[in-house]
């Protein structure tokens, strides 16, 4: 009998473990958080005490995160020496890993208090932490020299500047394209280099079934196909962005997203991207690993300007161009705007705002800085950077004709209800659906319809 | 009356051995589980004060949101699948392991390895190669001179790749059958063969009877992590494809850290906490048929 009641106060324990969220592996991951959290708030006292005591060589500890691949993270930390070594009483801790869960541990640290000094930010997440609470300081208010910025860049929502205050600074230039294995496409007879139409796309991937059955037009995946051809075509269809702003109604109707939706359809069905079967082993952020790219199968690839040194070192072989995105004929709206890959912001909880300033400010406009980081997060934004990178040569030629096509497009970047993570889910999950043909397009248009409208209630 | 007082006075020393537990469990799992049950009646933002919505969430839940019933639905099968066959597995590779031959010790710690690997995320990421359309595991079907499966893409396999990660991992279940088996007493097995009992009959009439306290333990304690699974869904499908692996855990996590809907999330995790509680009442239920203890 004394079992039976040890194993049921054993599995009340085990079942309790549930909704406080952790088994027993991760309770001691919560206890180390826990332990570091205390360590942290005491060593954060210690440095009040030593404020107190006042002096230019105070110790000053300071965090910072991002992230990024292994050169983003190498080049991010000699920077940090470079800085360290100026100021040797300053220590910056990094905190440096892959993009997955990155945004979702933010939001608990921020939410928390517990976020680093300085931080790395999706400038389509950016808002959402903006307008649930006042976690950033206003470089406006700090000693950092925005001079090399231009003024028109900095001062756009999207590149970190919310009702005057500039809560983020841009880390460069980043925006859609396509780009293109240009051996292959002069074999095959297909011409980027113009203007061209959705329906355009739609034979060239006919052509590059006739010519090889075992190649595709597109390396591309639901993700990807939302964010560069739903978004686009949407926008460009109905000549505003998919959400007003300011009523959080839906800008479109059904029969617009049945259009856009009806042309994913067409992608799938006329095998201008591979099946969704087998997309689906390369989802997110992992185009690159698609061996079909790597082995030279696709005439051209989804991209953004960021990730193509990525695609590149994925197929070395081949020469790649840039071209710009299909446009619907007629359209009011290019649907595409050149922005910024990631923001850095300072958090409000930080104790030594100045002395992270004085970092970012070395960060942006420092010619070492600047050589050394390269093009590390994407085209750089200021003119001095990238004159510095081109004539390093970390700013590659392929990178910079995606970032020139970028700004030239000239559209409206994507309203914050689209940009949010569970408007881009209920358009993933519709690409899908359709994809696998699992659903007619009717139905899963009134599905996202009524899914969609439900979000800006 | 003397003896008395010595006894409480050592009650409290106890409660002061077991403080730093008392603490840790208070702040960590007390606090955690109370709150959650508070905020599951809340619509609570990251960042934004919550606000108290009585059943909404539930309503919300039970009656709007399809993917929870195919969420719910994923997680049984995915429980179906995995808990039988993990403990079949542990239990045939326990009884394999009871024996004395040479090296046995060495071969018991290969068989408990995949375990150590518990639910990490590196074993899932290798996982997810190993069953990619072009990984190690089409290559042994094209050897074989067999079609190739889309491991990751068809709906119709990709729960199964994720639960045979989980069945894969059986060695914790294996080693306390191991002990288990090794508690049998030998006396019966020689009286059973006097009287002339074969192999298949001794193993349903004494091993199993003799270890049904482990395979009951193993069973609770499997069922418990199958419902909870997170790992494998969210690194080798990411749920997907069209929600074939969208077990709850991953549906709690989406609604909490991507959604910022953790008043939401609260209400999940009090659903899967109920399925728990209830699927524990059963086996709970059940094992006076089936459990057999020494000490009655």
């Amino acid at each position: 009998m004394k079992k039976r009641v040890l194993a049921a106060v054993m599995a009340a324990a085990m079942t309790a473990g549930l909704v406080t969220g952790c088994g027993g592996s991760s309770d001691s991951g919560t206890q180390a958080a826990a332990t570091q959290a205390a360590g942290e708030t005491e060593g954060a006292k210690n440095d009040e005490t030593k404020a107190a005591a006042a002096s230019s060589d105070e110790e000053i500890t300071l965090r910072m995160s991002w992230w990024g691949g292994d050169e983003r993270n190498e080049a991010t930390l000699q920077v940090i020496e470079q800085f360290e070594a100026l100021h040797p009483n300053v220590t910056i801790e990094a905190e440096y890993g892959g993009n997955d869960g990155y945004h979702d541990k933010l939001a608990t640290q921020l939410a928390s208090g517990t976020a680093p000094d300085i931080v790395q930010v999706d400038p389509e997440i950016f808002p959402t932490y903006v307008n649930t609470g006042d976690y950033f300081l206003d470089y406006k208010d700090y000693n950092v020299d925005l001079s090399n910025f231009e003024e028109a860049y900095i001062s756009v929502p999207i590149n970190g500047n919310y009702d005057g205050k500039q809560l983020g600074l841009p880390t460069g230039i980043s925006g859609a394209g396509i780009m293109v294995n240009k051996e292959l496409a002069d074999a095959i007879g297909l011409d980027f280099s113009k203007t061209y139409s959705w329906e355009d796309l739609i034979d060239m991937g006919k052509k590059v079934r006739e010519y090889d059955d075992s190649m595709y037009l597109l390396c591309a995946n639901k993700e990807y196909i939302v964010n560069l051809i739903v978004f686009n075509y949407a926008k460009q269809l109905i000549g505003d962005t998919v959400f007003n702003p300011e009523t959080k109604a839906l800008n479109m109707t059904e029969d617009q997203l049945k259009e856009v939706f009806d042309y994913v359809k067409r992608l799938y069905d006329e095998e201008v991207v591979p099946p969704a079967s087998y997309q689906a082993a390369y989802s997110g952020d992992n185009l690159q690993s698609d061996t079909n790219w790597i082995g030279g199968k696709y005439v051209a690839a989804l991209t953004y300007i960021s990730t193509i040194d990525v695609m590149v070192a994925a197929n070395p072989e081949a020469e790649y161009i840039m071209s710009e995105l299909p446009i619907l004929d007629g359209a009011a709206e290019a649907g595409w705007a050149s922005n910024t890959p990631q923001v850095f912001a300072i958090t409000s909880t930080c104790e030594h705002p100045e002395m992270a300033a004085e970092f970012m400010d070395y960060f942006f406009n420092n010619d070492e800085a600047l050589a050394t980081l390269g093009a590390t997060r994407s085209v750089p934004p200021t003119e001095k950077a990238r004159q510095i990178c081109t004539e390093n040569g970390s700013l590659t030629q392929v990178t910079m004709e995606g970032a020139n096509i970028a700004a030239a497009m000239g559209g409206t970047p994507n309203d914050k209800i689209s940009s949010s993570e569970e408007s881009k889910t209920i358009l993933f999950d519709s690409v899908e659906t359709i994809g696998y043909g699992a659903s007619s397009v009717e139905d899963v248009t009134k599905d996202a319809m009524s899914l969609l409208s439900g979000l800006g209630q | 009356m003397k003896g008395k007082a010595n006894y409480r006075k050592r009650d409290y020393q106890a409660f002061f051995y077991i403080m730093p537990w008392l603490i840790g469990f208070a702040v960590l799992q007390l606090y955690p589980f109370v709150s959650s049950f508070i905020f599951s009646f809340a619509d609570y933002n990251i960042g934004a004060k919550p606000v108290f919505i009585g059943l909404e969430n539930y309503k919300k839940l039970f009656t709007q949101d399809k993917e929870f019933w195919n969420s719910l639905k994923v997680t049984i099968l995915f429980a179906l699948y995995t808990v039988p066959g993990k403990l079949i597995m542990a239990l045939a590779v326990a009884m394999f392991l009871n024996r004395d031959i040479k090296g046995i010790n060495l071969i018991r710690t290969l068989y408990y390895i995949p375990s150590l690997f518990g639910g990490s995320v590196a074993v899932a990421l290798l996982w997810r190669l190993m069953f990619l359309d072009n990984g190690v595991m089409n290559a042994m079907l094209t050897a074989l001179h067999l079609p190739n499966v889309q491991f990751i893409g068809d709906t119709r396999y990709a729960l199964k790749t994720i639960c045979a990660l989980e069945i894969w991992q059986f060695g914790s279940s294996m080693v306390m059958f191991l002990a288990a088996l090794k508690q049998v007493p030998k006396s019966l097995y020689e009286a059973a063969q006097i009287d002339g009992a074969g192999k298949v009959r001794m193993f349903f009439s004494i091993t199993l009877p003799q270890i049904s306290p482990i395979i009951f333990f193993n069973l609770l304690n499997q069922m418990i992590q199958a419902l909870q699974n997170f790992t494998s869904a969210s690194v080798i499908t990411e749920g997907g494809p069209l929600k074939a692996t969208y077990v709850l855990g991953l549906k709690l996590y989406k609604e909490g850290f991507s959604y910022f809907k953790m008043g939401y999330a609260s209400a999940i995790s009090w659903v899967v906490f109920t399925v728990i509680v209830a699927g524990t009442l059963i086996i709970f239920g059940s094992s006076k048929f089936w459990v057999h203890y020494g000490d009655e």
